[in-house]
């Protein structure tokens, strides 16, 4: 039998089995639900986020979650107004420790988020290292905490997460993961503080601050909680293309040059790739579990598989950051070519959705014949190829690259 | 979505989902081909689009504002032969449930108090009579009404809908589709006097009675029978009377079906109607003879598909010579095979039998559906309009008759139709009468 990539990872000096891990979150909950995650393919998880219970006691706004469906797919994206854990923090802990013993070649990442004191924060590191967790997780990054002064407030203040991650590090010896918000116009000077405070690792991204929707009739946002709703969390595919940003630009900063652990979206062994080749090393998921279930980890396992197979790489470790040098800013884009869209008449049915968004968003370039097919004028065409984008036909539309027709900008 | 009629065409509305859903996969075609092949205007295209951008009471609007019996459409259009068979989604996969959004556009509007047919301004206008409240009828009484004329409609029937209510089965329609569709009419202020005969020389004399215009549509419904011995046997129908009491009260007609084999004389529309519902009724074998070869057979190919799942067997290019009875009572068929004298050309007139093709069937039931024309009654009231053949000559564009303010639609300019192609009739003959009657503003209100 032909020998598959192999999907291990090193991380921090920890090996992953595969780089799909659960985030913290509720897909992470217990023990049961971790282990039977692990049972099921998952290589890590990221313990629901630990605080310290006799400081704070969690409960959660209910409903807790909205599902922002477009058209007719369900669930693009959710909101939640969920806390850290609600368990003791003895249960947590416990939790862990039972994990390790039992599946010592998965990985567990402790969650943590200091609720009151600063040194809660050694207080949890220690406690997790003891629990026997591989990494810690900083959560400096949920934006809908009860608790003033946690979340992603602290993860808006590149001093205070220096300071929050020195003082995790000296509870520790393992290796401290950053959890970063992309709540900020700039992810990097956070990024910077993190590991400026000795972070060995960021995971990006947490949640995006949003409002998924509003009742109609109610008036009131959702989730509806006692007839309010809040700007909170917003997670899922919805905001796979912001997460990928975020990961583009920390991967490419050389001055940062620790490894990320990426999350945001992630729902296909396609994603997945797409976070591995924009640099990050390993993978987190929480929406698509909610929606699918752990089930999923064996599409996304065997895919990417087939995927590093397909390309000839032995290993997922060749895939990380390769597309990194393609990255520029729109200012290192060429104007020396452009696309010109090519429409194939013998499978195109005839529907001009093509014409339509040329005619009122774009060139004008395309004509419906007496016959119902599309014509391109080459030289109007300017290459948006939002006629191949709306297609309803697979390969109907393709495009050819030629050079720029620069005498466009000079007669018009 | 299931091409399968006995699915497709469930009478439970899509729900929400299944309707986006449905409207999801529409191309949203430019200058849309289903839109283009709707006899009546109704604009497929457009409401599913609505559908598609949650517009949907916009949605029943569209639907209704173009077809005042866009609900009963919504369930006896062949549109495997109109807008879907135009569905350029076939080029990729099956055509749109386009009768299944219709029927939900519809539904949905009405359940939220949605009341699409309203006067269009207070101006007072010119009253028009109508002659039958079939489709053609009712479309156009609709759309006079929508136009501020007064609208009488003349039925002889004890209630509105011609065909609709008393030619085609529960099956394929629902009386409460049906009703709704009027209801909304007549809620327009349209008046519709049933049980009410126009049975006098000539339609024309109502112009004289306050009428500014007449539209006559009073549908064909005296059937033809075979000119075979036999033919007055007990347990001989015609389409028309099985049908109408199929729909009514059923005075027996049930029982005398069970448990017997049924010959359906006809391969059309009716004739398929007919098998549907005596197989329904527990009929034992359920025989189709008709002139035609299976491809040639007028009936639609969902019908078609109806009578091959009801398991009505098919006797193409055959007639029938002789209907053989045992006590006043039918007891057989006796038939022959028949070809065309020129291939072809698949009309009565070039049918010839076949010699040594006798056969016999037992049946305790015959039902005639090989044609309609108008009755005796219509003919006078058609007294000073001119003729093709037994059918009025209309202007094609106004259908306005050669005698001025009155007009006809319908089946009885037509021969029978769908019932799109008279409500396009309806809405064709309202709009050249309130036309006709702006340009003419002397005529008395």
């Amino acid at each position: 039998m032909k020998r598959r990539p192999s999907l291990a990872v090193d991380f921090c000096g920890v090996t992953f089995p595969n780089p799909y891990c659960l985030s913290s979150s509720p897909v992470g909950n217990t023990y049961d639900m971790v282990a039977r995650a692990f049972d099921m393919g998952w290589g890590g998880a990221a313990f629901k986020t630990i605080g310290l219970d006799y400081e704070v006691h969690i409960t959660h706004p209910s409903p807790r979650l909205n599902a922002y469906s477009y058209a007719n797919t369900k669930v693009v994206g959710i909101q939640n107004v969920e806390q850290i854990s609600d368990r003791s923090t003895h249960q947590n802990f416990n939790d862990i420790e039972r994990l390790k013993k039992n599946y010592p070649k998965h990985v567990v990442i402790a969650s943590i988020m200091g609720l009151t004191h600063s040194s809660d924060w050694k207080v949890l590191s220690k406690r997790a290292q003891e629990a026997g967790a591989d990494l810690i997780e900083c959560n400096f990054s949920c934006p809908q905490m009860t608790v003033e002064g946690t979340g992603h407030k602290v993860g808006q203040d590149a001093d205070l997460i220096r300071t929050l991650t020195e003082i995790t590090k000296s509870g520790c010896t393992i290796p401290v993961i950053a959890k970063l918000t992309p709540n900020v116009a700039d992810m990097m000077p956070m990024a910077r503080g993190a590991k400026a405070g000795g972070a060995d690792a960021v995971s990006a991204i947490n949640t995006v601050r949003a409002i998924s929707a509003v009742d109609l009739d109610a008036f009131v946002p959702l989730p509806n909680v006692g007839g309010k709703g809040s700007v909170s969390g917003f997670s899922g595919a919805a905001v796979k293309p912001i997460a990928l940003r975020f990961i583009a630009e920390m991967a490419s900063d050389k001055r940062l040059g620790i490894p990320i652990s990426a999350m945001g979206g992630i729902t296909t062994w396609m994603d997945a790739a797409e976070f591995l080749l924009l640099g990050a090393s390993t993978l987190q998921v929480t929406t698509a579990i909610l929606r699918y279930g752990y089930r999923i980890i064996d599409d996304l396992t065997e895919g990417l598989e087939d995927y590093l197979d397909d390309h000839g790489f032995a290993s997922v470790e060749q895939l990380i950051g390769k597309a990194l040098p393609n990255v520029t800013d729109p200012n290192g884009l060429t104007h020396r070519t452009q696309a010109v869209s090519v429409i194939d008449d013998a499978i195109c049915v005839g529907c001009g959705q093509c014409y339509l968004v040329c005619r009122d968003g774009a060139a004008q370039a395309i004509t419906m014949s007496a016959e119902r097919r599309p014509v391109v004028d080459e030289a109007e065409c300017f290459g948006c190829l939002m006629c191949k984008h709306v297609c309803p036909v697979d390969g109907a539309v393709s495009y050819k690259v030629v050079p720029h027709h620069l005498e466009q900008y000079a007669t018009h | 979505m299931s091409t399968n009629p006995e699915t497709r065409r469930a009478t439970v509305d899509l729900t929400l989902q299944q309707a986006i859903d449905e409207a999801h996969r529409c191309l949203l075609c430019h200058d849309a081909p289903c839109s283009q092949a709707c006899p009546g205007g109704t604009d497929p295209a457009k409401f599913i689009r609505q559908i598609r951008f949650r517009n949907l009471k916009g949605a029943a609007r569209t639907v209704l504002g173009n077809n005042p019996l866009g609900g009963v459409c919504a369930h006896v259009c062949p549109t495997d032969e109109t807008c879907r068979a135009a569905c350029l989604r076939t080029g990729i996969d099956e055509a749109i449930d386009i009768d299944g959004l219709q029927r939900f556009a519809v539904s949905y509007g009405r359940s939220r108090g949605l009341v699409v047919l309203e006067r269009e301004d207070e101006t007072q206008r010119p009253k028009v009579a109508v002659i039958g409240a079939g489709p053609a009828g009712l479309a156009a009484a609709a759309q006079l009404g929508r136009m501020g004329h007064g609208v009488t409609v003349f039925e002889g029937r004890a209630e509105a809908g011609g065909m609709l209510r008393y030619g085609v089965p529960e099956s394929r329609l629902p009386l409460s589709a049906l009703e709704a569709d009027v209801k909304e009419i007549t809620a327009l202020g349209v008046e519709i006097r049933t049980g009410t005969l126009v049975d006098r020389a000539d339609a024309a004399a109502l112009l004289d009675e306050g009428y500014a215009a007449v539209f006559v549509a009073p549908g064909l419904w005296k059937a033809y029978t075979l000119d075979v011995p036999g033919v007055t046997l007990d347990g001989v129908d015609t389409a028309v009377e099985f049908l109408e009491r199929a729909r009514g009260p059923h005075d027996g007609l049930a029982a005398r079906v069970r448990g017997q084999n049924v010959a359906v004389i006809g391969g059309g529309a009716v004739a398929m109607d007919v098998a549907h519902t005596a197989h329904a009724m527990g009929a034992k074998k359920v025989y189709a003879i008709a002139l035609e070869a299976l491809h040639e057979l007028p009936a639609t190919r969902s019908e078609l598909e109806q009578a091959h799942a009801d398991g009505v067997i098919f006797k193409p290019q055959c007639r029938v010579t002789a209907i053989t009875g045992a006590a006043g009572k039918v007891a057989g068929v006796v038939g022959c095979e028949t070809e065309w004298i020129e291939s072809g050309r698949p009309v009565p007139s070039n049918a010839r039998d076949v010699e040594g093709t006798h056969f016999e069937l037992r049946v305790g039931v015959v039902v005639q559906a090989i044609g309609q024309g108008p009755t005796e009654v219509v003919g006078r009231i058609l007294s000073r309009v001119d003729r093709r053949g037994k059918l009025a000559d209309v202007d094609p564009m106004t259908l306005e008759s050669n005698v001025k303010g009155l007009y006809a639609g319908g089946d009885v300019v037509r021969g029978p139709g769908t019932v799109v192609r008279a409500v396009a009739d309806g809405k064709r003959a309202a709009s050249a009468i309130h036309q006709f009657l702006s340009e003419n503003a002397e005529v008395a209100l």
